[in-house]
């Protein structure tokens, strides 16, 4: 008997450790995404003001094709963007400055500015990429030299950023 | 004593056929299984995309069948990035409270848990239970375009 009761716990033992010995498994998932175009600007046309005269003022429109500056934007087809602006106060030749008083801008999904979209370029703006991932932002701007402005080539920076 | 035997080789013959006696619901199988990738969609360059845990169609989802009561080791090997085009990584990231254990299968009623540190639940009477992950894409701002993946492991252990 007294052997007989060993012979059972040594099996009970056995069959225990087989039953509640760590068991494992595992599985897996996929983590997946679609990374869009990465946007691009380019500084297309200079913002020109051309000929200016002490003591009188000069603007150039947003809507000026020709002398508006103008930023091409391209990205992800109909994905919304801001847009944000660098803005100088003034324009400098050799030591010399000559105040910009204001800016105006125009955003739209064509070169030709139809069914474009007014705004202020200090505010910036949040327009959308056209559907084949295009937009064209303009610039125009008013001058204000003095009455004794010192004659000279005058040049600017102006920076847009684009971030969706 | 005979019938000490005869009771003694019953007991064994029992064991050895794999009925436990008050074991039983302990010796259930465990099954893992990947239900749902974690799915970050359309990610803009620049853009972090979070996916929560708790999005029904975008979280990730194992279901997992188990030990009746019993507690469980979750443990997962979590990604670093995601692998895009010609070998384009986009960095992928896992919140402290990414992962949710759902004793009762559902998205709506989960405990969150660290994905990153071993976690010890417990399983309930029915033994099935699901576990939800969440996790954040940071593609740079400069991000080749394209698709992208990564794999979730999610292992179990009985304790």
């Amino acid at each position: 008997m007294r052997s007989m009761t060993k012979l059972t716990l040594v099996a009970a033992a056995l069959v225990l450790t087989g039953t509640l010995q760590a068991q494992t498994n595992n599985a897996s998932i996929t983590a997946t995404a679609s990374v869009q175009t990465p946007i691009n600007v380019v500084g297309a046309q200079q913002l020109s003001f051309g000929n200016v005269f002490p003591g009188v003022n000069k603007t150039i429109a947003a809507t000026d094709l020709t002398n508006a500056g103008r930023f091409d934007v391209t990205g992800q087809a109909s994905s919304p963007v801001t847009i944000s602006f660098t803005l100088p106060a003034t324009l400098g030749s050799a030591g010399n400055t000559m105040p910009i008083v204001s800016y105006t801008g125009v955003h739209a999904q064509n070169n030709a500015q139809t069914g474009g979209t007014a705004f202020s370029p200090a505010a910036g703006a949040s327009p959308s990429l056209n559907a084949s991932g295009a937009l064209w932002v303009w610039v125009g701007a008013q001058v204000q030299p003095a009455t004794n402005q010192a004659a000279g080539v005058y040049t600017g920076s102006i920076t847009m950023t684009v971030v969706y | 004593m005979t019938h000490m035997k005869r009771e003694s080789w019953v007991l064994i013959g029992a064991m050895l056929l794999g009925v436990p006696l008050s074991l039983a619901g302990q010796g259930k199988p465990l099954t893992v299984t990947g239900v749902r990738g974690v799915t970050f969609g359309a990610v803009l360059p620049g853009v972090p995309r979070v996916v929560l845990r708790t999005d029904p169609a975008n979280s990730g989802q194992f279901d997992i069948k188990g030990p009746k009561g019993g507690p469980v080791l979750l443990s997962f090997v979590l990604p670093l990035r995601m692998t895009g085009p010609a070998g384009a990584l986009m960095p992928i990231a896992f919140g402290s409270s990414d992962a949710g254990f759902s004793a009762t299968q559902s998205i709506g009623s989960q405990v969150g848990f660290d994905p990153k540190q071993p976690t010890t639940v417990i399983f309930p009477n029915n033994g099935n239970v699901s576990v939800f992950v969440g996790a954040t894409a940071n593609p740079g701002t400069n991000q080749r375009a394209g698709a992208y993946t990564a794999t979730i492991i999610l292992t179990v252990t009985y304790l």
